[in-house]
């Protein structure tokens, strides 16, 4: 396969942005039937590489050569007629039609000239979805099928255009393990097709389980492309960041000491008034923890809401350090001690258009150091910010910066400095690493286990197993709103996969 | 998915019959209807009993779906149920010669048709604006400006077909100021639309004063004719309702039939609603956004200048300023009320229709009670809104701008 003839090159490859130089004369080349991962940090200039080959932007300087022809790619719909699809990492379907009508859209088979073919449509998806094992049912609404699903049906959709290169962006960010596992296999199957794959991701381990070649970009350049063979972890981290990076959070047993949270058979309605959390106990105990582990949309964002006193809480008892709170409003529970790492840091993390010294002020801005009869004093807002930032490394802005211009990283930084600064006693962190490269990644991780050490009782919620096995001391398994199994922090990924989607249900257990 | 009303699926879930629970349901809101029904001429029950027994039937079928879970349904049956008693109640305590005068059957459909048709040809077109996303509140002042213009065009030309002409490209042209500002500008699509609306005024009135003065507009300008079927007269409720209707009311009824076609059988109606539920779904498949919408709007001011012209030279045979007087928002309304969909348009336009030429005839019986029917449309669709029998749910990214990258 090594001597096949590219399908694919890019040359020099240069685009700037106002500012920054987003790509900087990046060669990349894709062969016939291969799987190419690019990998890099956010900000390193994927997306746009990806934008650029898809039509998207326009390069400054390069050339692209499709089938070893130079291409002039303007729009997506000609870089669809070279054969190139994508499937976006926020997928590009429409909730409310049909699994058919989102693939054939744009390009539909018609009857009498004018009239939509809708058998027509079904009957191609099908051909297309058995030649490549990609199960779905046509009629389906995308709105009633799984994420994996979906995935599958943003590939027919490149498919059935007739893509041969096909770009996954960020694939299986969305995906459980066991959707993972079978989009691996969907992709081995297109590559015994002769489809050829470029696969983007941030996963060191799954990059070095699926790809053929890997290709690492750093702040715009590319500065190393190798065969699986010859990559570890390690290596591919060390390209990524520039630097040693510590994949493993390094941390002693923990000394779990009283009970600081306890929820008791907790209930709680969703949006739609649908029971999202069906009656789940748990305690977090001081100086460890505690992990959930769950996909997405199972309770998790309703619980966390539940004892942060955001949403009402149907039935049961949420108790903080053994004060018990019953319907109790955010600020209640703030004061009892409850810090608070919001799932979304741009909606609920952040006034995006605040400045920094204004965001880490929002919970005590009341407060006698901040204020004094109603008065604001800013000055000391902004002395406060200050040290703050300093202590908790927060790089690109000052106390006076928009924290809406800041990297995503550096945002979580600063909900991080603004909860632990409050002294906390539990801590709530839900999904904190979500889209943070591997250097912030590593900080926050690192920050997490010194606040357990500290005594703080933490309470972690993440969609990612590997940030609940590397970092929690007991791990709860959420499943349709409720606890279906505990486990140690020494559980297999396959384990807690199969607990994740409903099978192999130990008793119901109460903590 | 959780149990929804039978109209809140979609095409063709039109087709499809309630069952179970939810049949009960809309059982009982028949019921309810036909409670007050049995109490109006010709059957005219003269006691209060029956429509009551009918009524507490409705409101027991609505509680019995309400406690299986159809709760929207099952309230309507109980509010139906309640309408019903209290205009049996009503209906049974006035004099039979009262309620022959204001309730003819055949006359009222004929009349409920004339009302709804203006409703019909807006609320269509205000569906392909809304289906590729963009919210045409200016329907009101495009209406009025296809009234103004069509008159004016069968009077310039002495020919009707070339005043509805007229019409229609003086709404494609109203329509087309609304798209540039909503879509290539992205300006507030409510601002630009109200705008839209008091333009309209503005230069109706300016030109009817300037051009028809004092007088008004003439008399023998050319009217769209009458269909007259002959052979439809003698036969009873459908002589009185079809046998004489405007061109017009034809007319629409081929648009609805062609809006459906259009909006859900061809390639052409696929790409619209995927442009108003997620534009950028559709751009990176290579549809123009901007192009769809810009179609879909000047297709609505199109439409809804034939529900203006049908007005000024189909009906009342005359303009006068603000001679819309709000109907463009009742076609709103009724677009809403119809889940944007043309068969659900068409009947809410009908229900409107027919509340209003109800309110035209109440007047011999009593003066205020014409008044407040005049409000109906809007509590209704408060109430579709709110989402009493089966939410109304609008196309995802209708009234926001799309950006391209």
């Amino acid at each position: 396969m090594a001597d096949a003839a590219p399908v694919l090159e890019l040359r020099g490859i240069t685009k700037r942005f106002p500012g920054i130089v987003a790509n900087d004369a990046v060669d990349f080349d894709l062969r016939v039937a291969e799987v190419h991962a690019l990998l890099g940090e956010n900000g390193a200039g994927k997306s746009t590489l990806m934008n650029v080959l898809y039509g998207l932007y326009h390069p400054d300087e390069g050339e692209i050569l499709v089938s070893g022809k130079r291409a002039r790619i303007h729009s997506p719909r000609e870089a669809i007629e070279l054969g190139i699809g994508m499937v976006h990492q926020h997928f590009m379907l429409i909730p409310v039609m049909t699994v058919a009508e989102n693939i054939v859209l744009a390009t539909e088979p018609t009857r009498a000239g004018v009239l939509l073919n809708y058998a027509g449509a079904v009957e191609r998806v099908r051909e297309i979805s058995d030649r490549f094992g990609l199960a779905v049912d046509p009629n389906a609404r995308i709105e009633n099928i799984t994420v994996g699903q979906q995935q599958r049906v943003e590939i027919l959709k490149a498919l059935y255009r007739g893509a041969d290169i096909l770009i996954l962006d960020e694939p299986t960010a969305v995906l459980t393990p066991q959707e993972a596992g079978e989009l691996f296999e969907v992709i081995e199957s297109l590559k015994s097709q002769g489809k050829s794959i470029i696969f983007i991701s941030h996963k060191l381990n799954e990059v070095l389980e699926i790809a053929d070649r890997i290709s690492v970009l750093r702040r715009g350049k590319m500065v190393e492309t190798c065969t699986r063979e010859g990559a570890t972890e390690d290596s591919l981290a060390r390209a990524m960041v520039g630097r040693e990076v510590l994949l493993r959070v390094d941390k002693t047993p923990a000394r779990p000491a009283e009970p600081l949270l306890e929820v008791e058979d907790v209930r709680v309605l969703d949006d739609r008034g649908l029971e999202a959390v069906r009656g789940v106990s748990l305690a977090v105990r001081a100086g460890e923890i505690l992990g959930i582990a769950g996909v997405d949309g199972n309770g998790q964002s309703e619980l966390i809401d539940a004892i942060t006193g955001l949403r009402r809480i149907d039935s049961g008892r949420v108790r903080v350090a053994g004060r018990e709170f019953e319907h109790a409003s955010a600020r209640q529970m703030l004061d009892a001690g409850i810090g608070h790492i919001p799932e979304d840091r741009h909606r609920r993390g952040l006034v995006l258009d605040f400045t920094l010294a204004e965001n880490i002020a929002l919970h005590d801005y009341a407060e006698p150091a901040s204020s004094r009869f109603g008065w604001l004093f800013p000055r000391r807002l902004i002395e406060r910010a200050r040290r703050l930032l300093r202590e908790f490394d927060v790089r690109g802005g000052a106390p006076e910066t928009r924290a809406g211009a800041l990297s995503g990283g550096n945002q979580q930084k600063v909900v991080i400095a603004r909860e632990v600064s409050r002294n906390p006693r539990v801590l709530l962190a839900a999904q904190p690493t979500r889209g943070l490269d591997v250097g912030a990644i590593e900080y926050v991780h690192r920050r997490l286990v010194e606040e357990r050490d500290k005594g703080r009782a933490i309470l972690l919620i993440s969609l990612e197993l590997d940030e609940i096995l590397s970092l929690a001391d007991r791990i709860l398994v959420i499943y349709e709103g409720r606890i279906v199994g505990e486990y140690p922090p020494d559980a297999s990924e396959e384990e807690l996969g199969v607990a994740m989607t409903g099978g192999g249900r130990r008793e119901e257990v109460a903590v | 998915m959780t149990a929804q009303a039978p109209a809140a699926t979609r095409a063709p879930g039109w087709l499809r019959l309630p069952r179970g629970a939810n049949g009960v349901g809309v059982l009982g809101i028949a019921l309810g209807l036909l409670a007050f029904w049995l109490a109006l001429p010709p059957l005219a029950s003269r006691t209060v009993v029956v429509p009551i027994a009918v009524g507490i039937a409705a409101a027991a079928a609505g509680i019995w779906a309400i406690t299986r879970g159809e709760r929207r349904v099952g309230w309507g049956a109980v509010v139906a149920a309640a309408v019903g008693i209290a205009g049996g109640i009503l209906a049974t305590r006035s004099s039979v010669e009262n309620l022959e005068t204001v309730v003819v059957w055949g006359a009222l459909a004929a009349a409920t048709l004339r009302a709804a048709t203006p409703l019909t040809f807006a609320a269509l077109g205000g569906m392909f604006s809304e289906r590729s996303g963009v919210v045409n509140i200016g329907l009101e002042g495009i209406m009025l400006a296809g009234a103004f213009f069509g008159i004016w065009g069968a009077d310039r030309t002495d020919s009707w077909v070339l005043g509805l002409v007229i019409a229609m490209i003086a709404g494609g042209l109203f329509a087309l100021v609304h798209a540039f500002f909503s879509i290539h500008l992205r300006a507030d699509q409510i601002v630009s639309g109200t705008a839209i609306n008091f333009l309209a005024l503005g230069i109706t009135g300016y030109l009817f004063i300037d051009i028809y003065g004092e007088q008004g507009t003439p008399e023998g300008v050319p009217q769209i004719p009458d269909v007259r079927l002959g052979f439809l007269e003698d036969v009873t409720f459908i002589g009185p309702a079809f046998s004489q209707l405007n061109l017009m009311i034809w007319l629409s009824f081929a648009c609805l039939l062609a809006s459906y076609v259009v909006m859900f059988k061809t390639p052409l109606g696929l790409r619209i609603r995927s442009v108003g539920e997620h534009p950028k779904a559709a751009d990176t498949l290579g549809i123009s956004v901007y192009g769809i919408r810009y179609l879909g709007v000047v297709i609505s001011g199109v439409l809804a200048a034939l529900g203006g012209a049908y007005l000024s030279i189909g009906f009342v045979h005359s303009f006068i300023q603000n001679m819309t007087a709000g109907r463009g928002f009742i076609a709103l309304a009724a677009l809403i009320f119809g889940m944007w969909r043309p068969f659900g348009a068409f009947a809410a336009a009908l229900l409107f229709g027919f509340s209003s030429a109800l309110a035209q005839r109440l007047p011999e019986y009593s003066e205020s009670a014409a008044t407040l029917f005049q409000t109906l449309p809007y509590v209704l669709t408060l109430i579709a809104v709110a989402g009493v029998i089966g939410r109304s749910i609008p196309p995802a990214a209708v009234g926001r701008p799309y950006k391209k990258q």
